[in-house]
């Protein structure tokens, strides 16, 4: 079959994305949708925004963004969050990735094992995850709790813990879009090793997926708020928390400029993806 | 392949150590916690070791938290994945200008984690008693609060999830369906087959496995959240999740050994839904066959 | 006092917890502290409750990294308790006997540190008539307006409210059974809503009337005045006073610190500090008679003469009836779908 398919892409004519043309039946309905999707989205973040520009009653200004743009404690804790974030991100793929593809290659029965264990951060309350990792890292012989740079390495850990189940699904997704089998095989046979093979081969082919988890991680990470409270860290989650129990406009405005800039910053980190010329071709050898 | 000989079972012992790196991870970071976890259960108020923990858990109103955890998670799983999908469908097959494309995956990353707090804090200024489209409304002269409108129950709580419920699904089934092959479709058209006998056909077999996967990802993504159920509605929903914080946490003198029971219930429910998802994934796969 | 300041000097840093900058102005507390002694404090969970904060002790038992709290301030019920459980060091300060006998342990294990009156907090842009006593709660011009502090299974506010109410409604400090049934009806006839108020909520005017303690209404007040017009009532009638208490964690990191943050507390200045975040100080009495309350500060306070202060035993009892009894007898019927 990988024979027939190779020549099948070699020979099919080339198509701009997306190749599957559109009717214009379904033209109607994916505005509809994207419609629809527009309202439901925006609607909260419009009385967000609209909140964020009275900080001072009845009258209109950007009050509460100066506030917020010369706080240092801002600047200072959503960098530490966005450092987090990517360092949890590379964690997260490195072991992820060539569990996702083992499993899949090697072991499909327990697919489901692994798939549960990766859904456990549901089900795990954020305190007692905390409060777990504090029994069991804290006392001697352990004792990696005792410094600040100690504590935040159990942290990232514990957010690549928490990326699982994202991270899991959208590369288990897209494996199963490709077929690693052929490629392993052809791979194999050209005489790869095992690393080359999931770094050079599997890596490459699932830039989509690994962009999508890699996006949930980062979300994931810069809004955390209780492992960050009780491990002591200074983090974006807990600077945010406190100002909505306490303020309106200002957090209204924290999450106008949150939204924001990540939306910028996963847009770059989109852009950046997508230039790869691997990722022009969807996924057929 | 070879035969079934020695050489075969030394080659599937050897798989194992593949998997190491990742069992060892989450021994050190999941499977710890939940140890303890478990063993608190276990624990009674006076530190004593007794069952009466998980005789708790057939208590009523545990049980109601159960199912309200299971119904709310169950109905923002499945809408959301619905609507989810077709949002993915129209940006990626929809005839839509490229540039929704990227738009949409990189809104979605945002909007995935926007939980908590803040996000009740949004439909509240959008929704509630003093929000911007309940003041609509009034404008048109519909008062919704009088007529038995609220945001602050099991509907309100629900629309609100769909915020992070929509995008999740939407950045998980997008490598998906990116990877469905155009042969298949072109193929389909040269039989005369229409966009829908397409989908129905062909394009939504091959993807339910990963459709599937992805409903209980939406599944367990509601069925454990807390922040967000805590800000709108302030523990009156008594979602599972909000029951074992009452008992852990707070103010009062509670027993903390029965949230954890409650909570390994929790566990119980989503290994019960994993083997329900595997089962229709497995029946699911036989149609590619 | 010079010995123990050079060796919380050598400790260099005090670790918290629970702490937020606008209850009781912990904030100027902290800086205070800070700008004093030389020394850095550690902030942790500044919306944990109690229960946290002793859970944060024992799951931090034998580390001395910056996430284990030295100190903690909890609601009087956990002074006992945390006690008995050893998660405490016992430590006089030096002011020890001007502390009122029913608000410490005698062995010195925990010790009250601020008391607050419950008010109402009224937005008075959204509501016209401010309310001024229980009772005025049922009209129903405030339908929809109303909310608890905290969820009553959980929040001390919360559940003290509910006991406040039983107070002006014919209960007694022994029995609060009168405090549910007065939700009961605020629930029928819909001027309760389910929803947690917090300074943000009463301050946007989405839960315009809350009950709280004073010195967090009046913070609110203060910190918001540009959004809206925020008012603090005492009721008239059920009067409630509530005590926090100090304790030093038996596993802590920094053991010096923390006995000098708590001398810097029960001191005159660390005292007065707490005044200016409207919370009245344990050793007010003892300070009153010195004199050295400034007067402008006792004229913020509002005026909360009957207030009661019920008793350990009594605090328990009602905790036990409210958190139970809350969902039957009040049951704000949302389970929906």
């Amino acid at each position: 079959m990988s024979a027939i398919s190779a020549t099948a892409v070699a020979e099919a004519p080339p198509t701009p994305e997306p190749a599957i043309r559109a009717g214009s039946g379904s033209k109607v309905l994916a505005w509809m949708v994207v419609f629809g999707g527009l309202i439901y989205f925006f609607t909260p973040l419009v009385a967000t925004g609209q909140r964020s520009f009275f900080a001072i009653r009845d009258t209109f200004g950007f009050e509460a963004y100066r506030r917020i743009l010369t706080d240092p404690t801002f600047i200072d804790t959503f960098t530490l969050s966005v450092v987090n974030a990517v360092l949890t991100i590379v964690l997260s793929l490195i072991v992820i990735v060539p569990t996702a593809y083992w499993v899949a290659l090697k072991m499909p029965r327990l697919r489901s094992v692994i798939e549960f264990i990766t859904l456990l951060p549901f089900v795990i309350p954020a305190v007692v995850l905390v409060f777990g990792l504090l029994r069991m890292y804290g006392p001697p012989p352990l004792s990696l709790l005792n410094s600040s740079t100690s504590t935040r390495v159990i942290l990232i850990c514990a957010y690549a813990a928490l990326s699982f189940p994202y991270m899991y699904r959208a590369v288990d997704n897209g494996l199963r879009a490709i077929n690693i089998r052929t490629l392993t095989e052809a791979a194999q046979s050209l005489g790869a090793t095992w690393p080359t093979i999931i770094w050079r081969v599997i890596f490459p082919n699932l830039k989509v997926a690994l962009l999508s988890g890699a996006l949930l991680t980062f979300a994931i990470v810069i809004g955390e708020l209780t492992i960050a409270l009780y491990l002591g860290q200074h983090t974006f989650g807990p600077y945010m928390a406190d100002l909505v129990r306490n303020k309106v406009s200002e957090p209204a405005a924290l999450t106008v400029l949150s939204f924001a800039f990540t939306w910028i910053a996963m847009g770059i980190i989109s852009y950046l993806t997508r230039r790869q010329p691997s990722s022009k071709k969807r996924g057929k050898r | 392949m070879t035969g079934p000989s020695v050489a075969a079972k030394r080659r599937r012992s050897w798989n194992w150590v593949g998997l190491l790196p990742f069992f060892v991870f989450a021994s050190a970071f999941l499977l710890g916690p939940a140890a303890i976890l478990l063993y608190r259960s276990f624990v009674g108020p006076d530190s004593e070791l007794t069952l009466a923990n998980y005789q708790g858990l057939v208590d009523d109103q545990v049980v109601e938290s159960y199912w309200l955890s299971v119904r709310i998670s169950l109905m923002t799983a499945v809408i959301g994945g619905i609507f989810g999908f077709l949002l993915a469908w129209a940006v990626i097959y929809g005839g839509l200008p490229r540039v929704f494309r990227s738009l949409l995956t990189t809104f979605s990353g945002v909007a995935s984690n926007f939980a908590g707090v803040p996000l009740a804090a949004a439909f509240i200024f959008t929704l509630g008693r003093i929000g911007i489209v309940t003041a609509l409304f009034n404008f048109v002269g519909f008062d919704l609060y009088d007529n038995d409108f609220t945001l602050y129950n099991f509907w309100g709580l629900s629309v609100v999830y769909m915020f992070f419920q929509f995008p999740l699904m939407v950045l998980t089934i997008t490598p998906a369906l990116e990877g469905l092959k155009k042969e298949w479709k072109e193929a389909s058209e040269n039989l005369g087959a229409s966009g829908w006998q397409y989908w129905r056909h062909v394009g939504l077999p091959v993807l339910m496995p990963s459709i599937l996967g992805t409903i209980i990802l939406l599944f367990g993504n509601a069925f454990g959240a807390h922040a967000t159920a805590y800000a709108l509605t302030g523990g009156n929903l008594r979602l599972a999740t909000i029951l074992i914080g009452s008992q852990i946490s707070g103010d009062v003198l509670n027993n903390p050994g029965l949230g954890y029971a409650v909570a390994m219930g929790m566990v119980a429910i989503m290994a019960f839904s994993i083997i329900v998802y595997t089962v229709l994934q497995r029946r699911s796969e036989k149609w590619l066959a | 006092m010079e010995g123990l300041i050079a060796a919380a000097q050598e400790e260099g840093t005090l670790t918290t917890i629970a702490l937020p900058h606008d209850w009781c102005n912990y904030g100027g507390v902290i800086e205070g502290f800070k700008a004093k002694y030389g020394l850095d404090v550690n902030e942790l969970a500044p919306d944990a409750g109690s229960a946290d904060e002793l859970e944060a002790i024992r799951a931090n038992q034998g580390s001395t990294g910056p996430q284990a709290p030295d100190v903690v301030d909890v609601g009087l019920a956990f002074g006992p308790e945390a006690k008995d459980e050893g998660l405490l060091q016992a430590y006089k300060v030096s002011t020890w006997d001007s502390i009122p006998d029913d608000a410490k342990d005698p062995d010195g294990f925990w010790y009250g540190d601020y008391y607050g009156v419950l008010a109402f907090e009224v937005n008075a842009d959204v509501v016209e008539n401010v309310p001024t006593q229980w009772s005025d709660l049922l009209d129903p011009q405030y339908e929809g307006q109303i909310a608890l502090a905290g969820d009553p299974r959980v929040s001390n506010q919360a559940i003290f409210s509910v006991f406040a109410a039983a107070l002006a409604n014919g209960g007694t400090l022994d029995d609060a059974q009168a405090g549910l049934d007065f939700f009961a009806e605020l629930n029928e006839s819909g001027n309760l809503v389910p929803v947690i108020a917090e300074s943000g909520t009463v301050a946007s005017g989405e839960t315009p009337i809350t009950i709280r303690w004073t010195y967090n209404a009046l913070a609110n007040r203060d910190a918001n005045s540009d959004l809206a017009d925020i008012q603090v009532v005492i009721p008239e009638d059920g009067r409630y006073a509530g005590v926090y208490v100090q304790g030093i964690s038996a596993y802590a990191p920094h053991p010096n610190a923390a006995k000098l943050w708590m001398e810097y507390l029960y001191s005159d200045e660390g005292q007065t500090l707490w005044l200016q975040g409207y919370c009245n100080p344990i050793r007010y009495e003892d300070m009153l008679s010195r004199d050295v309350i400034p007067a402008d500060l006792a004229a913020a306070l509002p005026d909360s003469t009957g207030a009661v202060f019920p008793s350990l035993e009594q605090i328990t009892a009602a905790s036990e009836l409210i958190t139970t009894q809350w969902d039957t007898v009040v049951g704000a019927n949302v389970g929906g779908g």
